[in-house]
């Protein structure tokens, strides 16, 4: 039996699962007679304290000036807040309720009013309220610190969530791995768990498990899932995972902080394709340089209905946050033929493929669109942003497509919204945009090539058709040839081309496009290490002879057989 | 009574980690020091109050204090709310 989660800090770990509870307090909402007040307002002070005592307990833990000590600081201060106490204590005398309703309500408007704030990363701290606030009522309610002292053997957490200050108060040398309830990507726990290297699940509904202490778990931070009371066949398979995880990630480990060049020193920008802030927040593992693909698609994919610019907002300032002033590549909506999305109406059409999809739907659903333009102009106010568009083919879908850009700033000023500017691109993904690229070249500052699509409309070969395998080859001659002259047309102009196909995630292709003149590769989070590993074997006059062995090849055989080496 | 106006720089705003800063550098005023923005005044010295004025990049804020040392008190907390990064 197993339960699925997030998985925000990779690796396989076995232990006793162990619950930390925290959650449920029940909360009495009666009025209290007025001879009560006082014994509540001493309640509240002693919860206060208590969880004071603890947090300056848990920071005796942690380098002083460290980010961990910094957020548990950040708590305190907020219960030194003598004005905060004072409101919390005149609540409960006006409206004659508990210390418990007086916390809630007085800690819950305060997470209203942060998470009403305009701005994302202020906004997120609604959460981090929340959480004081109820541990302060777990407190009234005589919750004790959790003792884990007695722990002696390897033990997997399970929690509704975990405070900073909680964290330091694990004994990691017994803690194989953490699975909680509630947590987002960016909560300060995931960081913590990648930090101390602590194999972890977020927003895991483990309670339907019914899982008891001490019962024998395995969790998978391969695949997101906690495996109970896995049978011996079972442990066997996982103990292969955890030992072939491991030994290949530390081989690959050593080259995350290396920079991604040949061994006679040319460097290439590698760059990662993601789709979420869960990927982002793993780009750091791997060495990842940036964000050369984001799919924003994939953002609209478990809802049913469309992000408004707000949200869309704080999800693009999240990744920014994220991303700290890295390269961030961002691609509008690609929706069409294989990507149906739940929140918009199928389109019914006869040949999906060669239908209205990528730039061509967003241009024929222009309030769409512009929602979505203006929430990546407002969040490039944060950071660096590049914009590209996918199924460019002409250079009067850019003219329409820019004025639309030109009409969203011009509403952002009346609206009087921040915003900032951004650099521009197109995905080249079919035959028709190689051909017109020299004339579209002008308007951009960078292109990035789909390999895929690129493939299949230049073969005319459905990618999902599996009759059509040896027409949809990974690489042909003819693909080939369309990307070297994509690569040439750009140098010509000095434009930096970027590719983000499955190609380059191949660590056999990735030197070869090397050779051909690709800047960046943009390759998946999972093979970014194994590419880079390729690129730092290979000196960079042998890519450029493969290229060229490689451009002269007319079969696709032949091509194949030498990029594995047989030839 | 004293009170400067200063432009927040810091590009993520003056969020949890920031605003503590500010709070303690208050703390070590006597006087009463509040930070107005949008119409939203907060007292310097609390956390709780102080995030909720939204205090980010670009806005303008009035710091204001009244009582002992305040000249140096709007002084020491305005250079600090716009030295933060």
């Amino acid at each position: 039996m197993s339960v699925t989660g997030i998985v925000v800090s990779s690796g396989i770990a076995f232990g006793k699962a162990l619950h930390l509870n925290f959650h449920h307090e029940k909360i009495d909402y009666r009025l209290i007679p007025t001879s009560q007040i006082a014994q509540e307002s001493q309640r509240l002070h002693h919860a206060f304290d208590t969880q004071k005592q603890y947090l300056q307990q848990s920071l005796l833990k942690l380098e002083a000036d460290s980010a961990h000590a910094a957020l548990i600081e950040a708590d305190l201060l907020i219960l030194d807040d003598e004005d905060l106490v004072a409101e919390i204590d005149s609540t409960i005398g006006k409206l004659q309720v508990s210390a418990a309703v007086a916390i809630e309500r007085i800690f819950g408007h305060q997470a209203d009013e942060l998470a009403a704030l305009d701005d994302p990363y202020l906004a997120n701290r609604a959460e981090d309220v929340l959480c004081l606030s109820r541990r302060l009522i777990a407190r009234l309610n005589g919750a004790q610190h959790f003792n884990l002292s007695q722990l002696d053997q390897d033990t997997i957490i399970f929690a509704a969530d975990l405070t900073p200050a909680e964290f330091a108060m694990l004994p990691l040398e017994h803690i194989s791995g953490l699975v909680l309830h509630t947590g987002g990507v960016t909560s300060h726990t995931a960081i913590l768990a990648r930090g101390a290297g602590l194999p972890a699940l977020l927003s895991c509904q483990y309670e339907q498990a019914n899982i008891a202490n001490g019962t024998d778990v395995v969790l998978n931070g391969v695949d997101g899932e906690v495996v109970i009371a896995p049978n011996s066949a079972t442990i066997k398979q996982l103990l292969a995972l955890k030992q072939q995880d491991e030994s290949r990630k530390q081989q690959l480990l050593m080259l995350k902080d290396l920079p991604a060049e040949t061994l006679d020193g040319k460097k290439v920008g590698l760059l990662a394709n993601v789709g979420s802030l869960n990927d982002i927040s793993h780009l750091a593992d791997v060495g990842a340089e940036g964000i050369g693909l984001f799919r924003t698609e994939f953002m609209l994919m478990n809802t049913n209905t469309l992000p408004d610019e707000k949200t869309q907002y704080q999800f693009y300032c999240d990744a920014l946050h994220l991303m700290a002033g890295n390269t961030f590549t961002i691609r509008t909506l690609d929706v069409g033929a294989d990507k149906e999305l739940p929140c918009l109406a199928t389109i019914d059409e006869d040949n999906p493929a060669l239908g209205l999809r990528g730039i061509r739907y967003s241009l024929s659903h222009p309030e769409l669109f512009k929602t979505q333009i203006k929430a990546i102009l407002r969040a490039a106010n944060h950071g660096p942003i590049r914009l590209m568009f996918p199924m460019i083919n002409q250079i009067e879908e850019l003219d329409a497509l820019f004025e639309y850009i030109e009409q969203c700033k011009a509403q952002l000023v009346e609206e009087e919204k921040g915003f900032g500017e951004l650099s521009y691109g197109i995905v080249v993904e079919t035959p028709a945009a190689v051909l017109n690229l020299k004339a579209m070249l002008p308007l951009l500052d960078f292109i990035s090539i789909g390999t895929n699509d690129l493939t299949q409309y230049t073969m005319a070969a459905d990618r999902t058709n599996p009759m059509l395998t040896r027409q949809y080859p990974s690489l042909s001659p003819a693909v080939l040839t369309l990307i070297q002259q994509t690569i040439d047309v750009a140098h010509q102009r000095n434009i930096r081309v970027s590719l983000c196909g499955e190609l380059a995630s191949d660590p056999k292709v990735a030197p070869l496009l090397v050779g051909m003149g690709i800047d960046e590769l943009s390759v998946n989070l999972s093979a970014l290490l194994e590419v880079k590993s390729a690129l730092r074997n290979i000196n960079y006059q042998t890519c450029l002879s493969q290229a060229k062995h490689a451009l002269k090849l007319t079969r696709i055989d032949e091509l194949a057989r030498y990029i594995n080496g047989i030839d | 009574m004293y009170e400067k106006v200063v432009t927040i720089t810091a590009e993520h705003g003056i969020h949890t980690r920031p605003a503590a800063l500010v709070v303690k550098k208050a703390k070590s005023f006597a006087c009463d020091i509040f930070v107005e923005c949008d119409g939203k005044q907060a007292s310097a010295k609390s956390l709780f109050k102080l995030q909720t004025l939204g205090l980010y990049q670009g806005v303008s804020v009035k710091v204001i204090a009244d009582g002992e040392q305040a000249q140096q008190a709007v002084q020491e907390v305005s250079e600090l709310l716009i030295t933060l990064s």
